[in-house]
């Protein structure tokens, strides 16, 4: 209870050691290839140009928040460049310097993602959340946790299964999955001898994901669950989901 | 007649010496590779004559150093949650963010509470309507945020400091009564950044759900206020 507060604290000490291990590292070095590349004070589209770095002058990356780069002058002033306008910039030997901002073509290939759902299952108001790791662009491992709230029961869910798309380059992409996991059943206090139960489950799911923009699409999902009971009928329950959920 | 077949021999003879140059007979062979071999010795002359000197220096293979993607808020928070008919009461929690874009950010958060006496139990005396256990309040919420008005805030001639006022809206659990309820939760809060790697944070939010603790069903409005500081890695 009370060791709630002191953990946080700890990681919170223990975070605050961490920029200053990271500031012996080596930077990268980009030059200004474009006429000039203007420096903001924040790292947002609205924060004011303070700063210019002329075309063939150098700046050093210390690190990326978002879609912005915390740069450091051949002057030593510091400021933050838009990941457009570093794109515009060369590498030492000369080649483009490349940022993944998100696109289609990411949308269709990445290594990473992940994503919040509302939904229902089995009648019950569900909250969820996944993570993928692409195999290709087309095979998914996928690992979810979810948590139910019925009337009658509540409930958790864990569950990895794979998942296939089918067209990744399309915008709006179907896709199918099947999986197993574990589901905990703690029914409500109001029936009588409720007794808190751990299953296997075994999942397969129709659905479609829809890229929005950058890095972002929905996601939404049909699965029907299989609970392997201890009794002699298994359970057969559906569940509906939409969610929101981002690629890197 | 013998005209004839001088003739016909005349010709033939005549279309054996002409054709001769054009048929490729095999001992012929030399003498055409002998010709491309001359056709093919102006490019060696337009071919870049043999370097005198090797150069012995490998390739190196230049490392690009890697950027550090700094997107994720992680720490902790304190204030004051009005928890529906059980009185404000201290809050404390630990919330991460993960920042997808300048505009947006999702958000978990983790909280706990302990409930107080309702005015009923205060009146009534000796009456208690949950047990210790059954007033602890704890919640998740997994929301999303918009940065709506983003800027900067300036203490004194020379300290100016980014900063955002965010919305939030999301969706979570509260268990509360001994029940677990689906909650709802939006709010807005107050960001800003002393250094690039601290944030603080002022943050007002409205934990909703629906409960029949009372033994009817009534929708629940929990209003928090808190301050919290959270680190950037």
């Amino acid at each position: 209870m009370r060791s709630l507060p002191f953990v946080s604290l700890l990681v919170f000490l223990a975070l605050c050691c961490t920029p200053v291990v990271s500031s012996a590292r080596e930077r990268l070095q980009v030059f200004v290839t474009e006429p000039y590349l203007e420096l903001h004070t924040g790292a947002g589209r609205g924060y004011p140009v303070f700063n210019v770095v002329p075309r063939d002058a150098s700046v050093h990356v210390l690190f990326r928040r978002t879609d912005w780069f915390k740069v450091r002058t051949e002057r030593g002033v510091e400021g933050w460049a838009s990941a457009q306008e570093l794109t515009r910039t060369a590498m030492a030997d000369g080649a483009p310097f490349h940022v993944n901002m998100g696109d289609r073509a990411g949308f269709a290939s990445h290594r990473w993602e992940g994503g919040i759902f509302a939904g229902a299952y089995a009648g019950a108001t569900l909250i969820a959340a996944y993570g993928a790791m692409s195999i290709t662009d087309n095979l998914k491992i996928e690992v979810g946790v979810s948590q139910f709230l019925g009337n009658v029961s509540d409930g958790y869910l864990a569950d990895i299964g794979l998942a296939h798309v089918f067209m990744p380059e399309w915008r709006f992409s179907p896709l199918v999955d099947l999986g197993t996991g574990i589901i905990r059943v703690e029914p409500k206090a109001i029936l009588a001898q409720p007794v808190d139960r751990s299953d296997q489950i075994g999942y397969v799911g129709i659905g479609a994901r829809y890229y929005l923009t950058r890095r972002f699409f929905v996601r939404a999902e049909y699965r029907d669950y299989v609970v392997f009971t201890k009794t002699n009928a298994n359970e057969v329950n559906e569940e509906w989901r939409l969610g929101f959920a981002f690629f890197y | 007649m013998e005209t004839r077949i001088r003739l016909l021999l005349l010709s033939i003879a005549v279309a054996a010496c002409s054709g001769c140059a054009t048929m490729h007979w095999p001992w012929h062979h030399p003498k055409t590779d002998a010709a491309n071999a001359s056709t093919a010795s102006p490019d060696d002359v337009n071919a870049p004559p043999p370097s005198v000197i090797e150069p012995q220096v490998e390739r190196r293979e230049i490392k690009v150093p890697k950027i550090r993607a700094k997107d994720i808020e992680l720490g902790g928070y304190y204030g004051e949650l009005s928890i529906q008919d059980f009185g404000a009461q201290p809050v404390t929690g630990a919330r991460i963010d993960y920042h997808i874009s300048e505009d947006l950010f999702f958000e978990g958060t983790y909280g706990r509470a302990t409930g107080g006496k309702t005015s009923f139990e205060y009146l009534s005396g000796n009456v208690q309507l949950l047990s210790n256990a059954e007033r602890r309040f704890t919640y998740y919420n997994l929301s999303l945020g918009y940065n709506f008005l983003p800027g900067e805030v300036f203490i004194g001639r020379n300290l100016a400091m980014t900063s955002a006022l965010y919305m939030i809206g999301g969706i979570g659990n509260v268990t509360f009564a001994g029940d677990q309820n689906f909650a709802l939760n939006f709010g807005a809060g107050f960001r800003v950044l002393p250094t690039d790697w601290l944030a603080l944070h002022i943050d007002v939010q409205d934990i909703v759900f629906k409960s029949n603790d009372i033994g009817v069903y009534q929708l629940k409005n929990n209003l928090q206020a808190t301050i919290g500081a959270t680190v950037f890695f």
